[in-house]
């Protein structure tokens, strides 16, 4: 079979479980919400502070639910014995991979649709086309997420700390991805005071976007060049 | 081998004396920073050490996968070691260097940042190593793996940085600096690296030392 028809495979399984078990996106979406709980208390929420604060709490919510999920990737196939058998699968490590990341990246895309009107909702953030750009922000920022994600997930699996390893991997990893994430929702919500049907193209997102996207594709590549190595036994 | 070990030693303990004096002695006081700018000698060139030794890493973890040679992994493990050691004296000369000049110990500015993120990916990738339940060939597969995405990303957290705070930007960009500063950053670039492959020869040979020593155990049985 193919690199896409496999990577396809080992999606359509992982959604599979997923829809029987349930056990990932709804205690993402549920720890959203509980981060976003958390930060009212110290912050203000809500009012004008959604510009100074918003992006940074939108994405620690994110992050630290992404984490929550992305420690699944490979801990369902340890609890149901099946690594070996995805080794021995007639598919590429490579494949695997990206049928790995795939998922995740569904999950996040979903956890974030969910998570952004409950954000909204609490912020008393006013909806509106300047909104736009913001989801090529979370498209992009979810891809270097799951992408980076999923490879730590893999790469902790082995060690003794497990859950606790992936955030120590993952953190420092993808800042980099992770400051052109919350700096570009930055300048979209700073928009937030526009009527709802204007639309302003603000100048400084396009960096973070080149940013976002040089990250994806080099992480994509090396990821798949040294997803064999973490899997190998 | 062994005069040569000798010689080193030699070579090393003369290159940080010399380097000593230079910093104390030989170069003027700074007019405006007064003695606390001396602590560039050292700040600077462990940087730059710091830099080396995570770049030890990438090729030694590199060289590991094509070959699985386990003293690849022992050279790359150790150059983290060092690296995070060198990042430490980095972070921590920084502070005492910004308090009499910034005013406060701590800025967000891009260099300081980059470093300290930098620093965290070196740290994991120790704690990787620590807490792996792998084989040993497995934790040093699963390390050498780290050790190179850990590299690659050191010019994406420098540019996402830059890119996030430029108008914090307080590390000079370029210096004027008298001839005798000069030659004093030279010596002391020098004694610090030289001072870090030393470090790294002799780590290497403990390490050679425990391994003969476990072979040792497991041939006569005893495998404690």
């Amino acid at each position: 079979m193919s690199f896409a028809a496999d990577s396809i495979t080992i999606l359509q399984k992982d959604l599979r479980i997923e829809w029987r078990r349930k056990e990932r996106l709804t205690p993402m979406v549920f720890f959203v919400l509980l981060v976003l709980l958390v930060f009212n208390f110290s912050f203000e929420l809500g009012g004008p502070s959604v510009r100074n604060i918003g992006a940074g709490v939108l994405w620690s919510a994110f992050v630290f639910a992404s984490l929550l999920g992305l420690n699944r990737t490979f801990a369902v196939e340890r609890h149901n014995d099946t690594m070996d058998a995805l080794r021995l699968a007639p598919v590429s490590g490579a494949s695997l991979f990206a049928g790995k990341v795939a998922g995740n990246f569904l999950f996040l895309a979903a956890v974030e649709l969910i998570g952004l009107p409950i954000f909204a909702l609490f912020f008393n953030l006013a909806p509106g086309l300047y909104l736009l750009p913001l989801g090529v922000v979370l498209f992009l920022g979810s891809i270097c997420l799951a992408a980076v994600g999923t490879f730590f997930a893999a790469v902790s699996d082995q060690s003794r700390l497990q859950d606790l390893m992936l955030p120590l991997l993952v953190i420092p990893v993808v800042v980099p991805a992770l400051i052109s994430c919350v700096e570009a929702t930055d300048l979209v919500l700073a928009q937030s005071g526009l009527a709802m049907g204007t639309f302003k193209w603000v100048p400084g997102l396009w960096r973070h976007m080149q940013m976002l996207v040089v990250y994806a594709v080099v992480f994509m590549t090396i990821s798949l060049m040294l997803f064999d190595y973490v899997i190998e036994e | 081998m062994r005069s040569f070990s000798i010689l080193f030693d030699a070579i090393v303990f003369g290159t940080i004396l010399l380097a000593l004096y230079a910093v104390f002695m030989y170069v003027p006081g700074e007019r405006q920073m007064g003695a606390v700018q001396r602590i560039f000698y050292f700040h600077v060139p462990a940087a730059m050490t710091a830099f080396l030794a995570y770049a030890f890493v990438f090729i030694a973890s590199i060289q590991y996968l094509r070959t699985k040679e386990v003293r690849w992994d022992m050279v790359a493990r150790i150059s983290a070691e060092l690296g995070v050691l060198f990042s430490i004296i980095v972070l921590m000369t920084g502070p005492l260097w910004a308090k009499p000049i910034w005013g406060v110990y701590w800025r967000w500015e891009p260099r300081l940042t980059s470093m300290l993120i930098t620093f965290t990916m070196y740290v994991a990738y120790l704690m990787l190593r620590s807490y792996s339940t792998s084989s040993q060939e497995g934790t040093s597969r699963i390390a050498a793996v780290m050790g190179i995405i850990a590299f690659i990303n050191v010019p994406f957290v420098y540019f996402s940085v830059q890119l996030w705070a430029p108008e914090q930007q307080l590390h000079p960009r370029s210096v004027e600096l008298e001839p005798q500063m000069v030659h004093a950053r030279y010596i002391c670039t020098v004694a610090v690296m030289i001072f870090f492959l030393y470090l790294l020869k002799r780590r290497l040979e403990q390490e050679k030392f425990a391994l003969r020593l476990e072979r040792l155990r497991t041939l006569i049985g005893n495998p404690s």
